[in-house]
This record gives structure tokens, C-alpha cells and sequence, in this order.
């Protein structure tokens, strides 16, 4: 009996019952969730969300270099080992420039794909949109190409901006027809929200200095604007400048006929392109000749000013894609950046982290060293990068690069001794 | 002032034989085919595209390069027609008219944006036809791409009238506008006409795209604008009116350059154009529903 019992015993050492066995086996799991869990979190992406115009009717041209840039900022930090050991990985929305396209894109983004932050956008007006959204969900919004001063005058906590202006902006323009000493101003704006925005003020810069001035407005979607040049050319006493503040299709038809009817660049009157165009890669086939002479401004830094990360981000973007990044692509690069610092620098994505991250941001890109203001003062000047580069350039070759153009203002960027050059007949 | 007015009609002219001869395509798609085209305008901006990549890749001269964008424009047209439309001729479909709005819409917003994945986004711009400005009035001034845009539109709108009334095809086009059965009857292949009309109509279009590129430049969506101009032009001629047609194009091209050279306020013309245009239709069809040359019947069968 004892033999039998000693021989069960001696059988059964080293055996547990199978209960015990599936009891340990799920302590086991269970205890090493934890691990799993944070190797599964350390592999996962950290999403960030972009929000621009793909398509029309919004500004789909400068959108997609945007959305370019932005691919290219992610690639380079997941090729640096990304941030926090975990790879950026960007969801794009198309908002069309459409406002409620923009707050359906945000609230995707935010709701289903649970994005860290949103960064984008080329429309004041979508932007204002998406703002609500940002604001309503507490998730952080880096703007990037949005210059209506609504933007960071709204003093939402979530809401940054990279890009220049309107007070900025069109104040810098203001200032330098100022200075060049224009006596009777032609002031045509898109018929917009932001059109109006940027007309008003740069209205407050020339009635301030007692600058005579006629303001115009046009439909974005108009394209012949003849009977409206030749009215103009019509103008008793004559115009001395054309200052043309519109993004929209119509601004390149715009400048050639201005060209072709003898109104503007002409040694009599010159002309100002506001909005963009005048940097778009395609800016020199579609105005020829028209375009010497021609002013307009530049978002980026002057190329006098470029950093290192400047001139690499330049040279592989026109590698990659045939052409010179306008200011836009440089802000939506360095808003990839601009976020995963944040993160880096607080080391979580939790929102209130991201948004103290930027608040707090120190960090050269390609388009200088960026901050963002905590002064209210005024109200558009809250989470605004203040130092926004921008400068006026003027065009004295036919298909001369923007890097390459004489900037004529602000006095500290000028690569020449003239503030205005007048053109030749 | 007198010579401020005369170069403010001029130029009213020259848009006016631009608008017609978009609109004169889509009036004659809409008088055989009953259906509206709502990708009209995309295929204006197909034509426009043809005519640069003939010019840029293939060194045609602007010239012949229209015509060459034409028959793309004319074949393209077709092979859309041939894909896209024929279960409207099938007693299969019930709402015919339904089925023609939602596949041209939605063919529209494909070919917008394709265009912008084989074109690019940014507006490009072919050379001009004749570099340079006519001093016509005063020392005011219209460029050659406009005059030769509007006789070469001219040219166009005299051949089409010439073929709509003087050749076989015409006529038969014609008696399938009027009345399909009957056309049957006396042996004429309405689906061979219909094949036909949208290439015509799609071909113009494209012959106005190429026309107009180096003056308004080519981008994905230009054919938005010109489209709906389009739409309130054949509706204030008269559905399915080619010479009504033409007149109202001809009409508003005027009135809309000299509203914006006369309104008493200069620094809103630009931004009330297109309004005015449409104020004018309102104002046309509430004393003739039917438009200027418009027929009472005109739904689809």
C-alpha cells in the first residue's frame, strides 16, 4: 500500500493537475499583456491628420505640393527612426475648398481615424471651418497656408499657424507702395471673404498715408477681366499701380491681358500679383513677357536667408518633383516637423502635451526658427508664428526662378539697391 | 467716350462668338440626343489639353493644331457616346432623361479629375496664335489671340451652319431633332445620329477649348464656368436652337461687357457679370418660356 501510494506519489512529481496548469498558463498571458500591449503600442504609428484641397473647386494646384511636402517631411523622420521610437504616418483629407467639406474631413479624421493633430489647409475659410471641429474635439491644428487673421483671433488654445497674415502680409505691402512712392492705387480683390480681408487692410495702409486709391472686387470665378482693364486703362487721372489681390484661376489671364492692352507693367503703371501665382511652378507659361516687371511676394525665406534644412528640403523637392517649392510646400513640411517636435519634446501625443509642445516650440525649419506667440495682443497674434517670413520680389527676366528675383522689400532681405524698378516699354 | 464703347462691344463680340460656339454644341447634343450635358465644359477643357499636347509634344502649329484638337475632341466624344450613353436608347431605361443628368454629371467630375492626374494641377498655356495687340480705337487696344479666337469661331459656327443645311448628315440630324419616328421611316439610322450629334457637339467644344487656351490659359476645372454660361445661353436661345443659339451668345457677350464698362459703379462690373447674365434669362423667359427660338416640346421620349 505505502509502495503503491509512494509509486502514485513519485509518479505525479513534476505533474500538476490540468486545472493548475491552465490556471498558470493564464496568469501567464495575463501577466505578459502588459508587454505585448506595449510592443503593439511602440509599433503603431502615430497618425497625424492633413486637411487642403485635392480637387476642385478649391486650390488643388497648390494643394498637392503641399500634400508633397508633407509626405516628404514623414519620410524623412520615419527614416530618422520616426518620434518615440514610433513612425508618423499622415491620413489626407480632400476639403475642395469647401467649407463643409472641410468640417466632414476634420471630423473624420479626428472621430475615425483618431489622428494626434491636424495640419494643413490653403482656404481662410475652410480653416475657420475646421477650426470648430478642432475646438469641439480639443485636438491640436497646426495651419499651415491661411491668412485670414480670424484664424488665431478666434483665441482658440488648439489652433497655431505657421504661415504669414493678412495683418502682416498686406501691412509689409502697404508700407512698401509707401515707400516707392505711388501716387494713385488700382486695388482689385477677389469678392471673398479673404479677398475683402486682405483688401481692407492694405485699404487702412494707403488711407493712413494719404495715398489716393479705387477699390475693385471680381468673382473668383471669373476669368476674362477685360472690359474691366480697359475701364482702368480708361482712368482719369491714370493709375500709377495695379495691386491684383487673387489666388483663383482668372489671375494669370488677368496679368497677360493687363500685359496685351498696354495697362500694367507698363514704365507708366506697375503691378502687384498678391496671392500666390506668382510663385506657382507654372507662373512664367502662362504670362511670357507680361511677367517682367511684375512684383510679388514670397513666403519663404529669402533665399540670402537659407539655413541648411532650407537647401536640402529645396534640392530634394525639385529633384523629386521638377520644380522650386513655393512657401506653401515649406510650411506644410515644417508643420510635420513643427508637430513631431512637440511630441518629441513632451514625449506624449496626448493633446494637451502637443498643444504645450507647440507653445513652448524652439525649433529651426526651412523657414527660420519657429515660435508661436502667446500674446493676445492683438487678438490675431495668439499661437501665430510672428516671424513668418515674406518679401516683395520683382521679376526683371523672362522665366527667372523666384529664388533668383530682386527682392525689393523689406530693405533687410533687399538684394538691390532700388525699391522699384520700372519697367521698360 | 464713343470709342470707349465701340472696343467695350468689340470685345463684347469676341467673347460672344466664344460663348456660341461652346453653346452651340450643347444645344445641338440636347436637340437629338434630349439629354443635357452636364460634362460639356470638361470636354471644352479636353480640347484645350489636345490642342497644347499638339502643339508641345508633336510641334503642330496653333493653327492646324485646333483642327487636329477637333478630331480628337470629335473621336474622344464618340468613344464617350458609344460607352457611356447607349442604354439611353434602350426601352430598357424608363427615365431616360434622369439616366442622361446622372452619367454626364458624374462623367464630369470624372474627366475633371483625371485631367488632374494627366495634365497636372497647375494652368498651362499654349503658345499664342499671333503674339501681340491691334490698336483699334483710340489708342485702345484688343490682342490678336482674341481676334483670331473669334474668326476662327466665326469660321467654325459658318461651317456648321453650312453643314446642318446643306449636307445629307445635316438634314438628317435635323429630321431626327424634329422627330425621330419619322426619321425612321424614311430610313435614317437614329442611333448613327446620335453617334454623330455628340461628336459634332463635343468636337465644337473642343474646337472652342483650343481656341480660347492661350488667352484664358487651360486648367482641370476651366470648363466650370464657361459650362453654366453655356446652359443660360441655349436656354435664352431656345432648347435645341442652333441659330438661337448663337444669337443669345452673341447677345450676352455684349450686354455682359458693357454692363461691366457702364455700371455706374466701376468697382463691382467684374464681380455681377455672371449675375447679370443670369438676370437677363430670368428677365427673357418670363415673357418667353420657351427662350428667343425655343420649341414647346423638347422632353425626351
Amino acid at each position: 500500500m505505502t509502495n503503491e501510494n509512494t509509486t502514485k506519489k513519485i509518479a505525479g512529481r513534476g505533474r500538476l493537475p490540468r486545472r493548475d496548469v491552465l490556471a498558470l498558463a493564464g496568469a501567464g498571458v495575463a501577466a505578459s499583456m502588459p508587454l505585448f500591449a506595449r510592443t503593439a503600442r511602440a509599433a503603431q504609428p502615430i497618425k497625424l491628420g492633413w486637411v487642403g484641397p485635392l480637387s476642385p473647386p478649391g486650390g488643388y494646384a497648390e494643394g498637392i505640393l503641399m500634400k508633397d511636402a508633407a509626405a516628404m517631411a514623414a519620410d524623412a523622420i520615419n527614416a530618422k527612426g520616426g518620434v518615440l521610437g514610433r513612425k508618423i504616418e499622415i491620413i489626407y483629407q480632400d476639403t475642395r475648398g469647401l467649407p463643409a467639406s472641410g468640417t466632414a474631413a476634420a471630423e473624420r479624421l479626428i472621430v475615425q481615424d483618431k489622428v494626434a493633430a491636424l495640419f494643413g489647409e490653403f482656404h481662410s475659410a475652410v480653416a475657420l471651418a475646421e477650426m470648430e471641429v478642432v475646438h469641439k474635439y480639443n485636438v491640436p491644428f497646426l495651419a499651415c497656408d491661411v491668412w485670414s487673421q480670424e484664424i488665431t483671433a478666434k483665441g482658440y488654445p488648439q489652433v497655431f499657424r505657421n504661415s504669414t497674415t493678412f495683418p502682416l502680409l498686406d501691412t509689409m505691402i502697404g508700407e512698401w507702395m509707401v515707400a516707392a512712392g505711388f501716387k494713385n492705387v488700382a486695388l482689385l480683390a477677389e469678392q471673398d471673404d479673404i479677398g475683402l480681408a486682405g483688401r481692407k487692410i492694405a485699404a487702412e495702409v494707403l488711407t493712413k498715408n494719404k495715398i489716393p486709391f479705387k477699390l475693385y472686387t471680381a468673382d473668383p470665378t471669373a476669368t476674362d477681366f477685360t472690359a474691366q482693364i480697359i475701364r482702368l486703362k480708361a482712368q482719369k487721372p491714370p493709375f500709377d499701380f495695379f495691386f491684383i489681390l487673387y489666388a483663383e484661376a482668372g489671375a494669370y489671364p488677368m496679368v497677360r491681358e493687363s500685359h496685351s492692352l498696354g495697362f500694367a507693367p507698363t514704365p507708366h503703371t506697375g503691378i502687384f500679383l498678391s496671392g500666390g501665382d506668382g510663385v506657382d511652378p507654372t507662373f512664367w507659361k502662362n504670362v511670357g513677357k507680361a511677367g517682367v516687371g511684375l512684383l510679388c511676394e514670397n513666403v519663404g525665406l529669402p533665399k540670402s536667408g537659407w539655413n541648411n534644412k532650407t537647401k536640402a528640403f529645396v534640392a530634394v523637392f525639385k529633384g523629386k518633383y521638377k520644380t522650386d517649392p513655393p512657401g506653401a510646400a515649406m510650411e506644410s513640411y515644417d508643420a510635420v516637423w513643427s508637430l513631431a517636435e512637440a511630441i518629441k519634446n513632451t514625449g506624449s501625443t496626448a493633446p494637451g502635451a502637443i498643444i504645450h509642445g507647440l507653445e513652448t516650440l524652439h525649433w529651426v525649419g526651412t523657414r527660420g526658427l519657429y515660435t508661436f506667440s502667446m500674446s493676445h495682443t492683438p487678438a490675431w497674434a495668439y499661437h501665430q508664428f510672428m516671424a513668418a517670413p515674406a518679401t516683395i520680389l520683382q521679376y526683371d527676366q523672362e522665366n527667372q526662378s523666384s529664388f533668383d528675383a530682386p527682392i525689393v522689400w523689406p530693405r533687410k532681405f533687399a538684394t538691390v539697391p532700388y525699391l522699384y524698378k520700372t519697367p521698360t516699354a | 467716350m464713343l470709342d470707349y464703347i465701340l472696343i467695350q462691344a468689340a470685345n463684347g463680340l469676341v467673347i460672344g462668338v466664344m460663348f456660341a460656339l461652346i453653346a452651340t454644341g450643347l444645344t445641338i447634343i440636347f436637340s437629338i440626343l434630349k439629354i443635357v450635358n452636364f460634362a460639356h465644359g470638361e470636354i471644352y477643357m479636353m480640347g484645350g489639353y489636345f490642342g497644347y499636347y499638339v502643339i508641345t509634344l508633336l510641334g503642330v502649329p496653333p493653327f492646324p493644331a485646333v483642327l487636329v484638337a477637333m478630331a480628337i475632341t470629335f473621336l474622344f466624344s464618340i468613344g464617350l457616346e458609344r460607352g457611356l450613353l447607349t442604354p439611353l436608347y434602350s426601352p430598357r431605361i424608363e427615365r431616360k432623361a434622369d439616366y442622361g443628368i446622372l452619367i454626364t454629371f458624374g462623367l464630369s467630375v470624372f474627366l475633371r479629375n483625371i485631367a488632374i492626374i494627366l495634365f497636372g494641377p497647375f494652368p498651362l498655356r499654349p503658345p499664342s496664335f499671333i503674339e501681340g495687340s491691334l490698336a483699334v480705337f483710340g489708342g485702345l487696344m484688343i490682342s490678336y489671340d482674341r481676334l483670331v479666337a473669334a474668326g476662327g469661331g466665326l469660321l467654325l459656327l459658318v461651317a456648321l451652319i453650312w453643314f446642318l443645311n446643306r449636307t445629307v448628315w445635316g438634314q438628317a440630324l435635323n429630321a431626327v431633332s424634329q422627330s425621330r419616328e419619322s426619321a425612321s421611316i424614311v430610313g435614317i439610322n437614329s442611333e448613327r445620329m446620335y453617334m454623330l450629334a455628340f461628336g459634332v457637339g463635343g468636337a465644337l467644344a473642343g474646337g472652342a477649348g483650343a481656341l480660347i487656351a492661350p488667352i484664358y490659359s487651360l486648367s482641370p476645372s476651366m470648363g466650370l464656368v464657361p459650362d453654366t454660361q453655356a446652359f443660360v445661353i441655349v436656354i435664352l436661345g431656345g432648347l435645341g436652337s442652333v441659330s438661337g443659339t448663337i444669337i443669345a451668345a452673341l447677345l450676352l457677350g455684349i450686354s455682359q461687357n458693357l454692363f461691366i464698362a457702364l455700371l455706374p459703379d466701376p468697382s463691382r462690373g467684374p464681380s455681377y457679370a455672371n449675375a447679370f447674365g443670369l438676370f437677363i434669362m430670368m428677365l427673357v423667359l418670363l415673357f418667353r418660356p420657351t427662350g428667343i427660338f425655343g420649341r414647346h416640346a423638347v422632353a425626351m421620349d
